[in-house]
């Protein structure tokens, strides 16, 4: 009876059963978006094949000891750096990313691998030694950026430029909860808004402008750091406008399109506005399962990968879609909060930092296929066909659970 | 919240922790769910209040890919004449999406195919496919097509689509030169790793067609069409501003002379073997005939499947071209290139002499001949024929320069003609000897057959032609091709092929002497005297290559006009028997008929010569 007490108390049942729905939805999605292609069924079975092995390994994650964990990150972030040089080297170019190696018909991203590894790793620096590193001394803020850097740069160089911003947006959440005060992520968060703004329309950014400089009054700050962190803002929404400017052409085209789909409606916009087609054709109840002329009649290319949320808003309509959202609503609303309730405070960070991870590709993505988020290959979390992104996803549920089995335990 | 850590007071840092917390979690909650009001707001936009609006656009207003297959480049002769076509065929097609089971028998005794089969193909079509037209039948008659037509509004998803199909201007075969075109197989797409092929298109398989698909089938191009929710076309897209336009197939001007071609299929007739001629000035191949061969129709068009099955399955395999692709021994064709060896690793000159009586005996083994000449030099030698001499000059040569000499010839290697699957032969060395019998394990008794071109040996007829067209031009060898030029009239781009020559490097004399000896063949006292003609002076060498289980193979090799060489010619008749038999009087005829302009036959005359062994 103990025994099962102490089963129950250490198993986040809800979460592994908002994990379980959500990798169901994906296998029937892939199902209906590879169904006619030419071995269609490679693709589910796969999906289901992998998805069953990944389950079995959230559970075996969930047992390790934290400070397993915590020792090994070191060693899998170098191996992980190692395998994005290696791709770098002796990878297969496929849609113009060099980022993936082919052992056996599968394909291998290791930056999948990479970005599970740089957040333990991230985690465990900054809760390592006895005291904890203070996020606000700008020296090991440098040294966290460092840490991120690195692989990022290397994915970059695969010209995997969605997962690149994946890894920067990573330290986001990381930091965050380790402590980093408001006016550093002021700081840091507004440049990046500043240049979409400055991009988009100059009396945004002016408008933009404005907001930080309030901001920066009620934040009170010494007169030079608020100072610098306005005129980073200002050259940062000045300088866009210029340096896009010295584009080529083809470059310009391809950015303007980012935000405009319509300019470019046979190449970098035709998806999106292919994938608004078939979700705004789903109406309220769906076309039905396997019905929707969208999604049947392939015009969106791998629609299973990226591009699957339009096969589940075309076909499922409005009610399938925000049973979905909902699900992983609730889904990432508790990985948080297994994280904030954590005493666990390395546990706590990495859980955290995956839930922002999580939070980050559900509204990328959804956003891409909705057409309010510029198309950056990010794949929707469990539900995308992909072997390498199913296991990293599930491995952060691993780690989720594991938090939440061990969160009355201090490091 | 990161003042948590610095907070003096143990009680007052408790206090703080759980105030952070709290505020963690309450902006956490806040982020989480102004992402799930944002998204659930932007959807209900696309969803429930623009939903007619795009319900239509994914009803009517779908871009759709449409791959244009242009047609096939066409294939000339030398002088301009129209060889290989194309000509519109109609392909029936069914939506099987859209297809009402119930016309199907109509459908079927219409085009007088089974029903179960028709099925059985709708059936095949799963997912997307079945919104696709799926071509059921090639060539249907025109009747067809306006029975459609007039009942479209009744067999739904029932269509014809037009495409190109092959189509033979001339009178000639030239089964072995054209090549056919068939739709691709499963095997051909999974190798074409560029990705241009797509199922049902049709490609070059054999010959011509093969070699040069590339530049035959031209660049599909893409139309965008705007497309209603069952594929069908409604307009084009954007203006046709968005289309690529397909380029059209070049055209090969080929270096044959048709007139040539077909008197030299007629003159094979039903009788299997080759016969192959050059321009030995520039390698360009005049006629290239195989046979037996098959008619390139059985594979466009519909119901000829069981003809063609007999094609695939005939035992004399007409598919097979012997002018690239066989390897027999030469026989006495190949007495030039003993002599040729001889000279060029100093064993003799060209006027040394060699005693010949009426045998030779290697250890125990004694090689006959069919006269004595007594002290010969090479011309004579190749006037009758005499096997004796070039025993001996086989075993004085030895293999590794019989091998070098051989491959200076072209023997053993490919001659780059521009037709696929050519073969090597086979020309021994000391290594495939080594091989085969083991080291030290053979002895020099294998080079008195191979010095009268038996044994082991394998020569194809191209690469026979090529040799004799090297002797005429006083070793220049030239790369043999069929194609002179490749032009494409949609947008005149022209293009020469590249083509090796190369000079073999033997001196001038021995070449006049080999020359000689080919003329003596014919014009003094050899062993093709039939063929001799009053009109232009002939030259060659005959051969005859020994079966063991059936009649020999009757070999040819000549050039012509003797002082200023136009043509050269190879002739191979399977099991035909000696070489001035059955092979001269073709090559004679074949050479004379060129010269003349293609006036001249002079085939009945010469073949009534008397037989003479070589």
């Amino acid at each position: 009876m103990k025994r099962d007490r102490e089963f129950n108390s250490g198993f986040d049942i809800l979460l592994f059963l908002l994990t379980l729905a959500i990798l169901a939805f994906g296998i029937v999605a892939i199902y209906s978006a590879t169904y006619g292609n030419t071995g269609g069924t490679e693709y589910y079975m796969k999906q289901l094949i992998f998805a069953i092995a990944g389950v079995i390994m959230v559970i075996g994650i969930s047992y390790i000891p934290p400070r397993y964990i915590a020792v090994t990150s070191y060693y899998m972030y170098g191996f992980g750096i190692l395998l994005l040089i290696a791709v770098l080297l002796f990878g297969k170019t496929i849609n113009g990313n060099k980022s993936w190696f082919y052992i056996g018909g599968f394909g291998i991203q290791p930056s999948e691998f990479a970005k599970l590894a740089t957040l333990l790793a991230v985690s465990h620096f900054l809760n390592h030694g006895d005291e904890k590193k203070d996020v606000n001394n700008i020296k090991v803020l440098i040294k966290t950026a460092l840490f991120i850097a690195v692989p990022a740069v290397l994915i970059k160089l695969q010209h995997d430029t969605g997962t690149m911003i994946v890894f920067l947006s990573m330290m986001i959440p990381i930091l965050w909860a380790s402590g980093l005060n408001t006016f550093f992520l002021f700081g840091i968060i507004t440049p990046v808004l500043s240049v979409i703004l400055g991009f988009l329309n100059p009396i945004f950014f002016y408008v933009g402008l404005l907001i930080v400089i309030i901001a920066l009054i009620f934040f009170k700050r010494n007169l030079f750091a608020s100072i610098a962190v306005f005129a980073i803002n200002l050259a940062a929404g000045m300088s866009v406008q210029f340096l896009f400017s010295r584009l080529a052409q083809y470059q310009q085209d391809r950015i303007n399109a980012v935000f405009n789909p319509e300019l470019d409606p046979l190449r970098s916009g035709y998806n999106v506005i292919q994938s608004k087609v078939a979700i705004g054709s789903g109406g309220l109840y769906g076309k039905g399962y396997l019905q929707g002329s969208q999604t049947q009649l392939k015009f969106i290319p791998e629609q299973w990968t990226d591009f699957i949320f339009c096969m589940i808003g075309e076909e499922f309509g409005y009610i399938g879609a925000m049973i979905l959202i909902t699900l992983y609503v609730m889904l990432i609303l508790k990985v948080f909060f297994n994280g904030l309730n954590s005493k666990n405070s390395y546990m706590s960070l990495v859980t955290i930092g995956i839930g922002g991870l999580l939070l980050f590709h559900l509204s990328i993505n959804i956003g891409m296929t909705i057409g309010v988020m510029p198309v950056i290959g990010i794949p929707l979390p469990m539900v995308s066909y992909g072997v390498s992104s199913l296991l990293s996803f599930l491995a952060m549920i691993g780690f989720a659970l594991n938090t939440y089995r061990h969160r009355n335990t201090y490091v | 919240m990161y003042f948590i850590y610095s907070s003096p007071e143990p009680n007052q840092h408790k206090r703080y922790i759980k105030l952070s917390e709290l505020a963690k979690k309450y902006t956490v909650v806040i982020i989480v769910l102004a992402v799930f009001i944002s998204l659930g707001i932007r959807l209900y936009d696309l969803q429930i209040k623009s939903q007619s609006e795009y319900g239509m656009k994914s009803e009517k207003n779908s871009i759709r890919k449409i791959i244009e297959s242009p047609p096939r480049g066409l294939m000339y002769d030398r002088n301009g004449v129209l060889l290989v076509d194309n000509e519109p065929s109609y392909v029936l097609t069914i939506i099987p999406k859209k297809f009402d089971r119930n016309n199907l028998p109509e459908i079927a005794t219409l085009i007088e195919e089974s029903p179960e089969d028709i099925a059985a193909m709708l059936d095949e079509q799963t997912g997307t496919n079945r919104f696709n037209p799926l071509r059921i039948k090639r060539d249907i008659s025109f009747k067809v097509v306006s029975f459609i037509e007039e009942n479209r509004d009744r067999l739904i998803g029932v269509d014809y689509q037009v495409e190109s199909m092959r189509k033979y201007r001339s009178s000639i075969r030239g089964s072995h030169i054209f090549g056919y075109t068939r739709e691709i197989s499963q095997t051909q797409l999974s190798r074409d790793t560029g990705g241009y092929y797509q199922q049902g298109d049709v490609v070059g398989q054999t010959a011509l067609e093969k070699f040069y698909e590339v530049k035959l089938r031209g660049n599909k191009g893409v139309k965008l069409a705007s497309v209603d929710v069952n594929g069908k076309i409604l307009g084009p897209y954007n203006d046709e501003k968005n289309d690529i336009k397909a380029i059209n197939g070049a055209d090969l001007h080929l270096t044959i002379d048709v007139e040539l071609q077909g008197y030299a299929e007629r003159l094979l007739g039903g009788r299997r073997g080759a016969i192959v001629a050059v321009d030995p000035r520039n390698g360009e191949v005049l006629c290239l005939v195989s046979k037996p061969d098959f008619d390139l129709s059985l594979f466009t068009g519909a119901g000829k499947n069981k003809e063609l099955s007999q094609v695939f399955s005939d035992p004399n395999n007409p598919l097979f071209n012997r002018v690239i692709q066989t390897r027999y021994p030469p026989g006495s064709t190949w007495k030039m290139m003993m002599g040729a060896a001889g000279v060029g690793s100093g064993k003799i000159t060209t006027t040394s002499t060699i005693a010949c009586g009426g045998s030779y005996t290697f250890g125990n083994r004694t090689f006959g001949d069919h006269g004595a000449y007594g002290n010969i030099s090479l011309a004579r030698a190749l006037e009758v024929s005499a096997n004796v001499f070039f025993y001996k000059l086989g075993v004085m040569v030895g293999i590794d320069d019989y091998n070098k000499f051989g491959k200076e010839f072209g023997f053993g290697l490919k001659t780059g003609i521009d037709l696929p699957n050519e073969t090597k032969g086979l020309l021994p060395s000391r290594e495939y000897f080594d091989k085969v019998y083991g080291e030290g394990e053979w002895g020099q008794g294998l080079l008195v057959s191979l010095g009268i071109g038996q044994g082991e040996l394998g020569v194809s007829p191209i690469q026979l032609v090529c040799y004799t067209a090297a002797i005429a031009m006083d070793g220049m060898y030239h790369q043999p091709h069929l194609v002179r030029k490749i032009k494409n009239p949609t947008n005149n781009f022209e293009e020469t092929p590249d083509y090796y020559k190369r000079q073999i490097n033997l001196p001038k004399t021995l070449f006049e002497t080999l020359r000689r000896g080919m003329y003596l063949v014919v014009n003094g006292g050899g062993t093709a005297k039939n063929i001799r003609s009053s009109q232009y002076v002939l030259a060659g060498k005959t051969g005859t290559a020994q079966t063991t289980k059936a009649n020999n193979h009757s070999w040819f090799v000549g050039f012509a006009p003797y002082n200023d060489p136009q043509i050269a010619v190879c002739v191979l008749g399977e099991n035909q028997g000696w070489g001035n038999e059955f092979a001269a009087p073709l090559a004679a005829a074949i050479m004379i008929r060129y010269l003349s302009n293609n006036s001249s036959d002079v085939y009945e005359e010469m073949k009534n010569g008397e037989v003479v062994p070589d």
